[in-house]
């Protein structure tokens, strides 16, 4: 039983051990890159460091809490022996940090509760909390809020301007309009509003008006043929009258296909 | 989608190159060399497109950003004044409606430049992860009988319209800002036109052999460009 | 790009295509041409679907001088209606296959040598209706020339030299209306898809 105790508490140990030399190396390499390279050093990879360390303490925090972690604060450490001497042991366990285990350090590393001035800050506090009547409490208390609304009410007052402006703002960006859009975009893709409108009939009135405007240039004149000389001229006005002809007879020729 | 008549010429010229290159030896029938270009997949017959808007007091802001993001930086945009024409061959095949569309497209500001005959086919809008819309496209260039040819040959005439605008090329990307007027009934168009909307049109559009998905991420990248000016999307104009 | 006359030219019984082609081969040759590649014109042609209503036909036909070209003539019964477009147009004849269906055992083509001799271009087709020989084509271009009154005699004379007393002292009827105009590639066309039509009716008669 003990024995399983003891393993529990030696594993335990070990890990948060592990997790915070692990912090310890990311603080290291932080406090580095800030000596050394603070001159090429941006924010982002500043704010990925930053999250590093944040992870380390999270799952150290993790490690402390979790239920096969045994109760630390049920345990105690009794130094046995102080020496003003160097201890080399110690100092290479800690880095050289710390080099004696003497009466003057072991109360400070040792030390479970608050530091000493903080301590006594805390307790003049108190007494001081203590001492005050009830009434000049409830007036501070009044005074404090007052405040406190007040400047609410100018952040409040602020934010709201900010945002009318802001939607101000959005409106006069306004530079394309989704109803616009999709009436274009229909008109030219189905001919939605382009079509002609119905005649009585239900058939589409005489939609290709504007189609028969005879075209310009004889019918032979195409693509890639070459330059056509100035004799051509002569010939489009001995065609123009036919062309006409021609284009009458389309116009009755549509109805066939009209719905 | 509509391209500005001149821009499709381009593409035209082309595609002749491409029948050119299987010359003189032996001059294969123009059907044989047409197969071995669909064979290997060179003739542009897909075209991926992205549409929007931009309303008129901001297209000069849009064509000012535009002049700076495309190739034609030195000599501006070119403008463009097309009349087009949407016809259907339309028949009923065992109860089955048919249609098939073409549309005919020519400049009114270059009166000797070739018409432009064109198929669009269903556009596809796949999923979210594809950019933009895909649909294939065949486009002709033609004489300018090619009404009278349409119109005897059964088609319909569904409806017609002017674009008038500004066209920029970024690589293979066609940019055209456009305003779309509606033709005026029985007048020539560019007569009584009739505006349909008070914002420009706005299209991003690539023709490309099948298969060229890639060009489709560089226009969503350029698309990103142009906000909050205008917001080129996939529309499926079907759906609204 | 000249003034461009068709010409049939009469096979007799003891010879075959092959021969004939030979025979003025030779002939062309020894007036001092040079073979410059061979040509093919091809025509196709496409007729509506009963659905479709009047019966409409498209004959599509392409010429190896224009390569990247598509000439399409719309017969309608009362009209006929040219149409000159980019090669894509096949592409697009394709896709009208519900609607226009080509009638393959008529596709006509007449290809052959192609001979240049100064200012004239000669080309000599073997024309087949389905892949079965029908007779022989003979095409004489005056390159300098694009009005054919300008240039008719000129090219009769050069035609008789070389063919005989088959060549009539008249032009082509196609071309009697249109002596005075600008000559254009699609005239050539129109001249062919004549001929085609005569050898796919001869087609039907064997």
């Amino acid at each position: 039983m003990q024995q399983r105790e003891e393993k529990q508490l030696e594993s335990a140990l070990d890990s948060i051990i592990q997790r915070v030399n692990d912090l310890k190396t990311s603080i290291a390499a932080m406090i580095y890159k800030v000596e050394n390279e603070y001159e090429t050093l941006n924010w982002p990879t500043f704010l990925d460091n930053f999250a590093l360390l944040s992870g380390h303490l999270t799952s150290l925090s993790k490690i402390l809490s979790h239920d096969k972690c045994p109760v630390l604060r049920n345990l105690t450490v009794l130094p046995l022996m102080l020496s003003p001497e160097r201890d080399e042991q110690l100092a290479q366990l800690t880095e050289h940090r710390v080099t004696t285990f003497a009466h003057d350090l072991v109360p400070d590393y040792l030390r479970t509760k608050l530091e000493p001035l903080a301590e006594n800050k805390m307790m003049q506090l108190e007494h001081k909390a203590a001492t005050v009547a009830y009434e000049n409490a409830q007036k501070q208390v009044a005074a404090y809020q007052k405040v406190v609304t007040h400047i609410w009410d100018i952040v409040s007052k602020a934010r709201e301007e900010w945002d009318v402006e802001s939607s101000a703002r959005g409106n006069a960006q306004q530079h394309s309009s989704v109803s616009d859009t999709h009436l274009l975009v229909t008109a030219v893709g189905m001919g939605k509003g382009l079509k002609p409108v119905p005649n009585a009939n239900g058939q589409p009135g005489q939609p290709a008006g504007s189609m028969m405007v005879a075209p310009q240039g004889r019918p032979g004149s195409a693509s890639g043929q070459g330059q056509i000389p100035p004799a051509t001229q002569t010939m489009t006005m001995n065609k123009a009258p036919s062309a006409i002809k021609t284009n009458i007879k389309s116009a009755t020729q549509i109805h066939p296909y009209g719905r | 989608m509509h391209d500005g008549g001149k821009a499709t010429r381009v593409i035209g010229i082309r595609s002749a190159e491409q029948v050119l290159t299987k010359n003189m030896t032996t001059p294969d029938s123009a059907k044989d060399s047409l197969t071995s270009a669909l064979n290997s997949n060179i003739i542009p017959n897909r075209e991926y497109l992205l549409q929007g808007s931009v309303v008129d007091q901001y297209v000069e802001v849009l064509l000012h950003r535009l002049r700076g993001l495309c190739d034609n930086v030195d000599d501006g945009a070119e403008t463009f004044y097309d009349h087009e024409m949407c016809f259907s061959l339309c028949m009923n095949s065992s109860g089955n409606p048919l249609v098939f569309p073409l549309r005919v497209r020519r400049a009114l500001d270059a009166q000797d430049a070739p018409y432009q005959l064109r198929y669009i086919g269903q556009q596809e809008l796949g999923d979210k992860n594809r950019p933009t819309i895909v649909r294939s496209s065949i486009d002709v260039a033609c004489s300018a009988s090619i009404v009278e040819f349409l119109q005897e040959l059964g088609c319909r005439l569904d409806f017609e319209y002017t674009a008038r605008g500004y066209m920029f090329r970024k690589g293979r990307m066609k940019i055209t800002v456009s305003k779309i007027c509606k033709c005026g009934g029985g007048n020539k168009p560019g007569e009584n036109i009739e505006l349909i909307s008070q914002s420009y049109l706005v299209e991003l559009s690539v023709l490309a052999p099948s298969g060229y998905d890639a060009i489709a991420e560089d226009m969503r990248v350029f698309a990103e460009q142009l906000k909050p000016l205008v917001h080129l999307e996939k529309i499926d104009y079907k759906r609204l | 790009m000249g003034v461009t006359v068709l010409q049939q030219f009469p096979i007799v019984e003891q010879r075959t295509g092959p021969s004939t082609i030979e025979l003025l081969t030779k002939r062309i040759v020894a007036l001092g041409a040079t073979q410059q590649g061979q040509f093919l014109v091809d025509c196709e042609t496409y007729s509506s679907v009963p659905q479709l209503g009047a019966q409409k036909t498209v004959h599509v036909l392409h010429n190896s001088e224009q390569p990247a070209t598509v000439f399409s003539i719309l017969e309608t019964g009362s009209k006929t209606i040219p149409l000159i477009t980019d090669g894509l147009f096949d592409l697009l004849m394709m896709k009208m296959s519900n609607f226009y269906q080509s009638k393959k055992q008529t596709k006509v083509e007449s290809k052959g040598p192609r001979f240049e001799i100064g200012d004239f271009s000669v080309k000599l087709g073997s024309v087949a209706v389905s892949q079965n020989f029908k007779g022989i084509l003979v095409e004489v271009e005056y390159r300098p020339c694009i009005v054919p009154a300008m240039c008719w005699d000129l090219i009769r004379e050069f035609l008789q030299g070389f063919l005989g007393s088959s060549v009539s002292s008249t032009p082509p009827p196609y071309l009697q209306n249109k002596m005075q105009e600008v000559y254009t590639p699609n005239d050539t066309i129109q001249q062919y898809l004549e001929h085609f039509t005569v050898y796919r009716k001869s087609h039907f008669k064997m």
